[in-house]
């Protein structure tokens, strides 16, 4: 054990030690706020400007899907409550949906961290929460031909007939712009049922998981824009210039990834050196 | 978002705090009961909301269209019942056929709609060299370029990778390599983005931070 080096200590360290070195390092910056600037990279600001000025009239219909759960809230959420909130504020009707079961939760923190925008507008009119949808694709491909039965009525039962946003609301052809918001796969489904097959204008507010993958479909003019992450998230509350959950959050995912850069350093560099001693 | 005031709400908030340290125990710490217990919990909880939301669905978009007169609605829900004739040896073969027309449905719309967004944009948008813009926008574009082509290299099985077919191979590989590795490290850096926010939660539920 003696004539072990620093590399040799750090490669058999206990894991638990690591866990718990990340979970302060996260923590820390949360108590301690250094207030890294966020700069906005051009695929967040297409998004962001394909939902306002000239792109979007009052009275137009957008369609919001919840493609994610209360897990990757701290994702997703705050980029899909800037946009909503800037289409609100462009006098656009939304149509909200999702296809995780717990989406009547991210609907709830949805209307509580825009609740000033949304106290400004009427139920049934100005929005609408269809809720939980199931049936993958083909779902989503009758979405576009026939709305009405996907979603017969509303999350709250009330009938589609009854519900004057609905009247205008039938297909591909009322809906002006889609953005959806996904850990899965219902972007992808947006984007061959509605943008590939109808031309729909369609916008993703993706994971930094995806964004690798969803990416070229943005270079390719499929999205017209594209917010990857909380990062894209941090980046639209810039451009809204409401600085929000995001924000708060990029110091602490700064400093985790620069452990796991550090971590990934130091595991290399010990691994060469004791590859070079063997 | 404020501090919850309502007695039911605190409960739900600090429930689902310990909950959280429950989970976190296990690689904190190590396996224990108090893990096991909040895993337990959440997998039934999970099962639970998943079925009662899905039934729902399955009554708002089709068993009432049926008792309101649409009869054709008993088409998608006698198919649905025929599929858990899988769990009747005997007449296993019976849900066959909806699993065939649930695959062949997904095949057909998926085809549809992949040509243009992801082949014909996606070459167009390889091959397409940038008409402005900065000097990164053309290295990009030459590697997607070369990454593109000598990826595909790679996958060419037909000859043995040697001679002329050596150093463009290996170069695809290395891409290939460059390629996972970047979409490794985004998953990795997503999952500690999702521990962020618990962390954030950690603290906002003992008011060291505000909600």
């Amino acid at each position: 054990m003696s004539d072990q080096n620093i590399f040799d200590k750090l490669q058999n360290i206990d894991r638990r030690v690591f866990y718990w070195v990340l979970f302060i390092t996260l923590m820390v910056p949360f108590i301690y706020p250094i207030g890294l600037p966020v700069k906005v990279v051009q695929n967040t600001r297409d998004l962001y400007e394909g939902i306002t000025g000239d792109n979007i009239n009052p009275g137009d219909i957008a369609i919001m899907n919840f493609g994610y759960g209360v897990s990757a809230w701290s994702e997703c959420a705050p980029g899909f409550t800037v946009c909503a909130k800037a289409l609100f504020r462009e006098g656009a009707r939304i149509v909200f949906m999702g296809s995780q079961y717990d989406v009547e939760l991210s609907m709830n923190k949805l209307m509580n961290d825009a609740r000033e925008d949304f106290a400004n507008k009427v139920y049934g009119v100005d929005y609408v929460f269809l809720g939980y949808f199931t049936g993958g694709e083909s779902a989503i491909a009758q979405l576009a031909t026939d709305a009405w039965t996907v979603y017969p009525s509303d999350h709250y039962v009330t009938p589609d007939a009854q519900i004057p946003l609905m009247q205008d609301f039938h297909g591909w052809q009322d809906v002006t712009v889609v953005l959806s918001s996904d850990t899965g796969d219902v972007g992808s489904y947006f984007l061959r049922q509605w943008q590939g097959s109808h031309g729909t204008r369609l916008a993703e507010i993706g994971i930094a998981m995806n964004g690798s993958t969803d990416y070229p479909y943005y270079l390719a003019g499929n999205y017209f824009g594209l917010s990857i992450g909380s990062r894209g998230g941090a980046e639209l509350e810039v451009l809204i210039r409401e600085p929000g959950e995001a924000t708060t959050a990029m110091d602490s995912i700064n400093a985790s990834h620069l452990l796991i850069v550090l971590a990934v350093i130091l595991a290399n560099v010990g691994y060469l050196l004791s590859r070079r001693k063997a | 978002m404020a501090y919850p005031t309502e007695l039911l709400s605190v409960v739900g908030l600090w429930t689902g705090w310990l909950l959280m340290l429950m989970i976190y125990s296990y690689p904190l710490y190590k396996e224990n009961v108090a893990y096991r217990f909040a895993e337990h919990i959440f997998v039934a909880i999970f099962l639970a909301i998943n079925l009662v939301v899905n039934f729902q669905y399955l009554m708002n978009t089709c068993v009432t269209p049926l008792l309101q007169g649409n009869l054709l609605m008993i088409v998608p829900l006698v198919l649905g019942i025929l599929i858990y004739t899988m769990l009747i040896p005997e007449y296993r073969w019976v849900s066959r056929y909806p699993i065939a027309l649930l695959v062949g449905a997904g095949f057909g719309l998926g085809m549809r709609g992949v040509i243009k967004p992801s082949i014909l944009d996606a070459v167009v948008s390889t091959i397409t060299a940038p008409s402005a813009g900065t000097m990164m926008n053309w290295v990009n574009f030459l590697y997607i370029a070369v990454g593109l082509l000598s990826s595909i290299l790679y996958f060419l099985l037909t000859y043995e990778h040697i001679g002329p077919l050596q150093a463009p191979t290996r170069l695809g590989r290395l891409f290939i390599m460059i390629g996972l590795g970047a979409y490794f490290g985004n998953t990795v850096l997503f999952r500690f983005t999702m521990l962020t926010g618990r962390a954030q939660f950690f603290l906002q539920v003992l008011k060291i931070i505000p909600m």
